[in-house]
């Protein structure tokens, strides 16, 4: 479904991403691990094609991201760091605006949102104005609008970054209950999360990908538990 | 096509919901009305030439505070990213963003057309006069819209986008006054590149085709510019 080859990323002379590989099964949810900085976000902005790569190929359904972005774009939802609302438009307005730019035909828009509505509980403030309802009615509203369009791909850069731990456990049920229809990426530095919603995890350190494992084997040596793991690569990295 | 209207009207809805809006028309209403007031008090001719001149005058300080959100506004918020995430093109957004801030101008200029009845009352303007003077009026707030959307896309920050209009329109506008220590071609360039000389025509009704062309391509260049200044493929 995504896999991508290669992929370096320059930001002047910074050197974001580092030939980085990898390729994501239909169906699969996958999370990103990685420290502040180590370059989750840029990753997840190539496959939005929001950010080209300086080298590389991203290919998503069978298309080149950087050739085919528009076709590839109506069949991906994204949810970015900070979710991008309007602050001064009602949570419906606003996902009616994202439904007429993700070419939602105009009779099933009303239809549609209502149904992400419900799937994200948001049908209580959905005449609210967004600049006025909590942090994770917020994200939630950004999740929503990335699973308007039914997208094949979904997303999420730190969907549970801010929020109180009633809304972090809330957010990722929604995540789990949408599991099954898509294809996931969802990025994140809390290692509990992973563990609850991925089944393979991709650990990020400073533009490379340093393990590519699904959870299971990751897991089975008797004792290991991610945190170490993670904690591990790290320390060992810096010690070299 | 439909995708532009929606972004359109989604700037118009914005520009309502906040108070810049409404400022904005009551003071630009209330300086127009007063100026209105003192040029027919003073009975001078019966058309709107000197009114026109003041309006254009004003446009200069109007035009950035609508324009100065349009992008930078949103690459600030994190709604860029949205906007370009979704299956709409780079022109689409630009097109989109133009004609709102357009409309909301011509919003403005339509609460003046009051004008025209009430110096009718008074004497017999020539209609096809006035309405010259409109359509340049409306070409000249039209390229500052232009100009001042291309600055705010190559911003983050309101306050940088609306300062870097004022100075190119100040520009504009003003470069005929330095005419004098120019000769031979740089001085025709000047008097090409500035505004005052082709708003002049319109104001007397004048319609000419080198007025509409400089209009034109004003706004096309600026809306190009802005294309590709929103176009990450080439500048990140």
């Amino acid at each position: 479904m995504i896999i991508a080859k290669n992929v370096t990323k320059y930001f002047g002379g910074f050197k974001a991403l580092k030939n980085v590989s990898f390729e994501i099964k239909k169906g699969e949810i996958v999370g990103f691990l990685g420290q502040n900085g180590a370059g989750k976000t840029t990753i997840m902005r190539i496959l939005t094609s929001y950010l080209p790569a300086t080298s590389g190929e991203v290919i998503i359904a069978g298309q080149d991201v950087s050739k085919n972005s528009l076709a590839i774009r109506r069949k991906i939802g994204y949810l970015p760091e900070t979710p991008p609302l309007y602050s001064n438009m009602t949570v419906r307005d606003y996902l009616k605006f994202a439904a007429q730019l993700k070419n939602i035909p105009a009779k099933q828009q009303g239809v549609q949102i209502d149904k992400v509505l419900d799937e994200c509980s948001l049908k209580s403030v959905q005449d609210k104005t967004i600049g006025i309802i909590s942090k994770g009615y917020k994200q939630r509203v950004g999740i929503a609008q990335a699973i308007l369009n039914d997208p094949e791909v979904l997303i999420l850069d730190e969907p549970t970054i801010g929020l109180d731990p009633v809304q972090i456990i809330q957010v990722r049920n929604l995540i789990k209950s949408l599991e099954y229809k898509r294809t996931v990426i969802l990025s994140t530095h809390i290692l509990s999360e992973i563990q609850q919603i991925a089944q393979r995890v991709l650990i990020i350190k400073s533009g490379k990908i340093v393990v590519d494992e699904t959870l299971e084997n990751l897991l089975k040596q008797p004792g290991a538990n991610l945190e170490d793991i993670f904690l591990r690569l790290h320390s060992a990295k810096e010690n070299e | 096509m439909n995708k532009i209207f929606a972004i359109a009207l989604k700037e118009l809805k914005e520009y309502f919901k906040s108070p810049i809006a409404y400022i904005v028309l009551i003071v630009t209403i209330s300086i127009f009305n007063i100026f209105f007031f003192l040029i027919i008090d003073q009975g001078q001719e019966a058309s709107l030439r000197d009114v026109f001149k003041i309006m254009e005058f004003l446009f200069i300080f109007i035009v950035p505070l609508l324009t100065m959100k349009t992008f930078a506004e949103e690459k600030f918020s994190g709604t860029m990213e949205f906007l370009m995430t979704t299956p709409t093109t780079n022109t689409t957004i630009v097109l989109g963003k133009y004609l709102g801030s357009l409309i909301f101008f011509t919003l403005i200029i339509g609460l003046t057309t009051s004008y025209y009845f009430i110096i009718e009352f008074f004497s017999q303007p020539q209609p096809r006069v006035v309405l010259a003077g409109y359509l340049g009026l409306w070409l000249e707030g039209a390229l500052f819209i232009a100009i001042g959307m291309l600055a705010s896309s190559l911003t983050k920050n309101q306050i940088v986008a609306a300062i870097s209009s004022y100075v190119v329109l100040f520009l504009l506008y003003f470069s005929i006054s330095f005419i004098k220590y120019f000769s031979g071609p740089s001085a025709t360039l000047i008097r090409y590149v500035g505004t005052w000389s082709h708003a002049e025509n319109f104001a007397v009704g004048i319609i000419t085709t080198a007025d509409l062309v400089y209009y034109l391509s004003g706004i096309l260049i600026c809306i190009l510019f802005t294309r590709l200044s929103i176009e990450n493929r080439l500048w990140r």
